[in-house]
């Protein structure tokens, strides 16, 4: 149940292709975690993560034993890694189409 | 005709969200007299009881909807003005003074309630579930000592726009450029959980220097992470000419009806070695007013725009759609949560084309500005207190 529901119908499609259109998948190359990937352009990157992939994930299970840190984290640098080797084999589509 | 791109409105939720709300600094609540919140479409009373407790009701009394924040605190319990009624921290009619016993049924809607951070926090939720402490904002380290300065305090009055407004600008680079006169050259979301967050590396803009702060000496790294639906703590570390500041900024709202809110702001400076005491406080003082310049920026905006439930994006706009599926998870019975509103989601916003383009605009004002002082035609010091943002 959608608690702000959109009056148009093409709303729904705007909202699949903003957050689900064009995500590849890409491995981590030193765990098990499978994340989303998108590239609008070289520097722009979106990730979805699944609950699965950042419970494999030792660098976020690091991260969060710290007792210092703050409890939000901007990435996991193994991922970066992985994707921009991802990037390099030209497994990922550079480029949006038409801003998404 | 059939591209002509229409905005759809949409249609508000009708609940409030689900979770921790900041009703203001404790201590302002703390003197032994009622006070009032408006909140939730309704009015809260909040008082202070002989323990040191807050507590939080409903505003109106169950007998005869008499308003408990015109009365009076009598020990540990508030007094309706209308027939003295007793009512506790509970939610339950401890004492009718001239009846021979309390109805069973006397009971009225308690807000559970927690003090953080010097700050009354309490929980809300249709479903009238028990209050979450694991989701609870940081406690943040040196609050409430020496090493910062105290909170300081603003509430502005948001009248015609539903809160999601304010929450939209977590995502928003590029107004940060046109609303803020900031100059943003590194922008990053992250959504998880219960949290959304914004990291953001922004200097002023040139063009708009105002004393101090809009100039580009001036660098601010922020990091701003919502903890629930309302409320935000924002970590700043401001750089001038070699002079680092950090600043503690909480910016939270709570929702007054289907279409308004109060938006409130405070802020704590880490007090800098060697500053006494009142600079500090001066400090303080001084980015209140700023931040407040930038939330005034802000809510100008929002008074005067469309809602729109189909935002156009370009290639250079942050994950609005993402933040508003994040968004939802507080708007639907909490065994409606979907695993896709709260898992983890990172978007980095490619800021070098703006950059780009936004530096050959300062570069041109800065021009146009010399030449107009060369021909004489300044327009003068600008006066007022120079805008300053981030996080919203
Ligand atoms: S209405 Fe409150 S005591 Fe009667
Ligand atoms: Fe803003």
């Amino acid at each position: 149940m959608a608690s702000f529901v959109p009056t148009d119908p093409h709303t729904l499609e705007d909202q699949r292709l903003y957050t689900r259109a064009r995500l590849v998948e890409v491995s981590c190359l030193d765990c098990l975690a499978t994340v989303g990937v998108k590239k609008n352009s070289e520097h722009h990157t979106s990730i979805q993560w699944s609950s699965d992939a950042l419970r494999h994930c030792p660098e976020f299970a690091r991260m969060a034993a710290r007792p210092e840190g703050r409890d939000v984290h901007e990435g996991c640098p193994r991922m970066v890694a992985s994707i921009e080797a991802a990037v390099r084999e030209g497994k990922i589509p550079i480029g949006a189409e038409d801003g998404y | 005709m059939s591209d002509t791109r229409f905005l759809d409105a949409g249609t508000p939720p009708e609940r409030f969200a689900r979770g921790w709300h900041c009703l203001g600094l404790a201590k302002d609540f703390s003197d032994g007299k009622p006070h009032a919140v408006e909140a939730f479409g309704g009015k809260l009373v909040v008082w202070q009881d002989t323990q040191g407790g807050l507590n939080v009701l409903d505003g109106y009394c169950r007998h005869m909807g008499g308003d408990l924040t015109q009365g009076t605190v009598k020990g540990d319990e508030i007094a309706c003005p209308f027939h003295d009624w007793r009512w506790g921290g509970d939610g339950k009619c401890k004492a009718i003074p001239y009846a021979r016993r309390v109805p069973l049924r006397a009971r009225t809607q308690k807000y559970p309630t927690v003090v953080r951070n010097g700050q009354l926090l309490i929980w809300h939720d249709v479903e009238n579930s028990a209050p979450d402490m694991d989701i609870l904002p940081p406690e943040l380290p040196g609050i409430g000592t020496d090493e910062y300065t105290d909170w300081t305090w603003e509430v502005l009055d948001v009248p015609g726009a539903h809160c999601r407004e304010i929450i939209d600008n977590v995502v928003d680079m590029a107004h940060f450029f046109y609303i803020h006169f900031a100059f943003p050259t590194h922008f990053k979301n992250v959504f998880e959980g219960q949290t959304a967050t914004q990291y953001m590396n922004s200097t002023g803009r040139p063009d708009k220097a105002g004393e101090g702060y809009g100039d580009e000496n001036s660098i601010l790294k922020s990091v701003a992470t919502y903890y629930g639906p309302s409320y935000m703590i924002n970590w700043i570390t401001s750089e001038y000419k070699g002079f680092i500041t950090e600043i503690l900024l909480i910016n939270c709202h709570v929702p007054t009806s289907q279409n308004s809110f109060k938006l409130q702001f405070g802020l704590a400076v880490k007090k800098p070695e060697g500053v006494d005491d009142a600079t500090a406080e001066y400090i303080g003082k001084k980015m209140t007013k700023m931040f407040g310049e930038g939330f005034m920026q802000d809510v100008h905006i929002w008074l005067n725009k469309a809602p729109v439930q189909n935002p156009l994006l370009c290639e250079e706009d942050g994950p609005v759609y993402q933040l508003r599926r994040w968004y939802e998870q507080f708007y639907v019975d909490k065994a409606d949560v979907t695993p896709e509103m709260t898992d983890r989601f990172e978007f980095e916003v490619d800021t070098t084309k703006a950059n780009e383009y936004w530096r050959a605009e300062v570069a041109e004002n800065l021009a146009k500005k010399k030449a107009e002082d060369d021909a004489g035609a300044g327009e003068g010091a600008d006066a007022g207190t120079p805008p300053i943002m981030t996080g919203t």
